[in-house]
């Protein structure tokens, strides 16, 4: 061994030694995860995106708590029942604790309510029309009609404590927030860490992880390299590149699994459309056969995806209210050129000229996507000019009602765990009905499918809304006013030793967790 | 020199008005910041509410007037995404970058300037040779690479230091720095170091094209002839000559550094101000970006004026008017 490599191993052991003293006390259970970015808030009602909810979801508690797989149960609700049709009424746990000490009641909740409804959140609060503290634990909420999905709604509603945000501000709540969840704040530096500690007093126990650090690693090698130091115990969205190398290295696990996020194309089905001249071929449910039949996802799965995606089988996940089982658009309409050509026929279509809009830094490789689709669609002479482009500029650019578009390529993921917010919004038709087909992007319109949302839109009751929704995925997927392609995966590496499943939704939750000692 | 202050500053007025009016209207073709905030299922009654939450509800030439009117007044707008003063958020995140920034450029004059003295001075030799070579890397090299590397060998292969993040901080005056904590320095190294080799390998190379011009000059030969060392002729005589254009280079670069580490920034995950930038450019988020442009025209302004006094320092013969 030379002098070189000695000193080196020297110098190693004593950083080693370094950080394990700076990591101190050894008894307390720890915990540091990568994240791909720092939380922009810390008030859930100021905005969401994935990393704000994991915080959320550690500092503050919903009413109903959805569980890893979409499915809900009671959370500081510790029961519902309906009153009427339309009325709601939720018992509040006993005794459950704020940060501060404070005792939940009721009229936090009604704050809570009232403040979402003046914050840019109010999307959330769409189903609520009214709600009052009957007493101190229990909550009437009243909906505008019959909505059986409420109490799924309401897991994304995180209780605020009145006399908190009466104390920090309006404002104060980013720097100072304070729920009743299983962690409270100790530091937030912004793009550094986010420091929390367990509180002691959760209604549903401690913690067993004492304090968890997120750190935003923007820089996917880097947050590979991290976890390979061991300055990370967990990474979120480990580089599709680096998988095989962290399977090989000793100690470590990669952890996947489907996401919710299904990318879909939608389809013009006016009978002009921005960018195709003259008629538009699309508007016959041949030519939209045709081009689903010419996708071939599983080659995509291998060759843009690295096997990392699950081709869709509908246009909502297994798990959720709407999905009709044994039914898949990849058997229903599997790659077929032959057929797809034959069908093009049939329509009398020679093939015609489309411009798919894309984003370029949304989801896991969408340009390459996008691309591969072009190239399919070609051999049954669709020819596809992309316009792909930034999600800053993308979602204005696309908005209903899509002066510019014709073919589109987006995700869309319902965490709610059922499928008609995505129905009512997706292929409702639109301008028919306030608050629905607001981003139905082809303008398809089916009264059925508007009847069948209408229907399950206007039940109390979970089962019948299962049997509409079920009845409208049967309608769309004869249909095809879009084509789903494939679901995202996560991937997740992990140190050995750390006890953890990722969720449906992605939310990392540290008190789900655990580490060997 | 009074005089050259208050024109200096005149200057300095002009050109933040022109940025801010260059980067407004450029952020109006650069997608809607509504949509960055809303949800994509947004009903126009709430896109319409958040609107009018941001500010967005009025014309152009309104929300320009607006701004220079709070401006005025010092407030410089808040942040789309964050809702929070823009100004606090850049400010928050300064001194992060300072002290990479200021380690790197230390790095790089300590080793640049000697490295091109002595390649200068001894220009036919193999040493000289090989550093300048070495240079070409410095320069050739693009910063996410070395940044790369540096990880893979230092962090992950010999765990010397770690591949991201500050590390412990100490807070001084309300803001936390982590070049006063020895964790805080394992952490600073790589990234400066990353920084710094374009730098330096730009200032070795200046210095030794100004030595080698300086080498030629009579009074060189004079000052060696009456008994000088080798070495004050060198440093005292040569490089003080020489230094005029190392100067305005190094000036220029402190800034770029201070302005746009942005690459090196993401890859450390050091929460500086280039990852700020970055983000907010990526989502729409106007107030933070006009403000940061606005800083950073500040900040050369203020490097280049401080170059001008510096000139002055070194040669006599030079006054600013």
């Amino acid at each position: 061994m030379t002098t070189i490599t000695t000193a080196l191993r020297a110098l190693t052991a004593s950083a080693c030694l370094a950080a394990l003293s700076a990591g101190a006390a050894w008894a307390e259970k720890s915990l540091t995860i990568g994240l791909t970015a720092d939380a922009t808030h810390m008030d859930p009602q100021a905005g969401e995106e994935l990393s704000s909810n994991i915080m959320f979801y550690h500092i503050y508690d919903p009413l109903v708590r959805r569980t890893p797989e979409l499915t809900f149960e009671p959370g500081l609700a510790e029961s519902w029942e309906l009153v009427d049709d339309t009325t709601w009424r939720f018992k509040l746990r006993e005794g459950v604790k704020f940060h501060d000490g404070d005792t939940l009641k009721a009229s936090d909740v009604v704050f809570t309510l009232d403040r979402l409804k003046d914050s840019l959140m109010l999307n959330l609060a769409a189903n609520i029309e009214s709600y009052s503290a009957i007493d101190d634990l229990t909550v009437e909420i009243k909906t505008p009609a019959p909505y059986a999905a409420l109490p799924n709604d309401l897991a994304a509603i995180l209780i605020l404590s009145e006399d908190h945000v009466a104390k920090v501000g309006d404002d104060g709540l980013e720097q100072n927030p304070m729920g009743t969840g299983p962690y409270k704040l100790v530091d937030w530096v912004r793009e550094d860490k986010v420091e929390l500690e367990a509180f002691d007093d959760y209604y549903m126990g401690e913690a067993e992880i004492e304090s968890v650090t997120f750190r935003p690693i923007t820089n996917p090698a880097t947050r590979t390299a991290a976890l390979l130091t061991g300055e990370v115990d967990i990474v979120q969205d480990l580089a599709v590149r680096d998988v095989d190398r962290v399977k090989r290295e000793e100690g470590f696990e990669v952890i996947t699994r489907p996401s919710l996020l299904n990318l879909v194309l939608a389809l013009d089905m006016r009978a002009e459309s921005p960018t195709i001249e003259g008629e538009n071929p699309m508007t016959d449910r041949r030519v939209r056969e045709a081009m689903a039949r010419a996708i071939d996802v599983n080659a995509i799965q291998r060759a843009v995806m690295g096997g990392l995606s699950t081709p869709s089988d509908q246009y909502v996940p297994q798990s959720h209210v709407g999905h009709v089982d044994g039914m898949n658009f990849r058997e229903m309409y599997p790659y077929d050129v032959e057929k797809a050509k034959a069908l093009m026929a049939e329509a009398g279509v020679d093939g015609f000229t489309v411009t798919l809009d894309a984003t370029n830094n949304r989801y896991v490789n969408d340009a390459q996507i996008a691309q591969a689709l072009a190239g399919m669609l070609a051999r049954i002479g669709v020819d596809v000019k992309l316009n792909v482009m930034p999600k800053s500029n993308f979602w204005g650019y696309i908005r209903v009602p899509t002066p510019n578009s014709s073919f589109i390529m987006s995700g869309w993921d319902v965490p709610s765990g059922d499928a008609g917010s995505m129905y009512g919004a997706l292929f409702y038709s639109r301008d028919k009905r306030e608050g629905y087909g607001q981003v139905n992007r082809g303008s398809y319109s089916n009264p059925e499918v508007d009847a069948l949302i209408d229907k399950a839109d206007s039940t109390a009751k979970v089962e019948e809304r299962d049997q509409y929704l079920q009845e409208a995925t049967k309608i769309l997927m004869a249909d095809i006013p879009m084509i789903p392609v494939h679901y995202e995966q996560d991937i997740y590496g992990a140190r050995e030793g750390v006890e953890f499943a990722p969720r449906t939704d992605k939310f990392l939750w540290a008190y789900t967790m655990d580490v060997a000692e | 020199m009074l005089g050259y202050t208050i024109k200096r500053l005149i200057q300095m007025v002009v050109v933040l008005w022109a940025v801010s009016v260059i980067v407004f209207l450029m952020m109006s073709f650069t997608g809607d910041p509504v949509f960055m905030v809303v949800p994509i299922d947004a009903t126009d009654a709430e896109i319409a509410q958040a609107r009018r939450i941001l500010g967005l509800d009025r014309s152009l030439p309104e929300q320009y007037f607006i701004f220079v009117q709070n401006m005025l007044q010092g407030d410089f707008g808040r942040s789309y995404v964050f809702r929070e003063p823009a100004l606090d958020l850049i400010l928050e995140r300064l001194p992060a970058t300072l002290e990479i920034v200021l380690v790197a450029m230390a790095m790089s004059a300590i080793v640049a300037i000697p490295l091109g003295v002595y390649a200068g001075a001894n220009p036919g030799r193999f040493s000289s040779r090989t550093i300048m070579s070495g240079s070409l890397l410095g320069i050739s090299l693009p910063s996410f690479w070395v940044g790369m590397m540096l990880i893979f060998l230092f962090a992950v292969k010999w765990r010397i230091f770690p591949s991201s993040g500050r590390g412990d901080t100490v807070e001084i005056l309300g803001t936390r720095w982590s070049i006063f904590t020895a964790d805080g320095w394992t952490h600073v190294i790589l990234p400066s170091l990353t920084l710094s080799l374009a730098t330096m390998a730009i200032i070795l190379r200046i210095t030794r094209a100004g030595m080698m011009e300086v080498m030629r000059q009579d009074y060189m030969k004079f000052a060696r002839a009456k008994g000088v060392s080798r070495r004050n002729v060198l440093y005292r005589h040569g490089l003080r000559n020489a230094l005029i254009p190392v100067v305005t280079i190094f000036g220029l670069q402190l800034g770029d550094l201070i302005a746009f580490a942005t690459i090196t920034e993401t890859i450390f995950a050091w929460p500086g101000l280039g990852k700020l930038l970055i983000d907010s450019i990526y989502r729409a988020d106007r107030p933070v970006i006009v403000v940061y442009l606005m800083l950073v025209a500040l900040i050369f302004v203020v490097i280049n004026f401080l170059v001008d006094i510096v000139y002055t320092l070194i040669d006599p013969r030079i006054t600013v008017k």
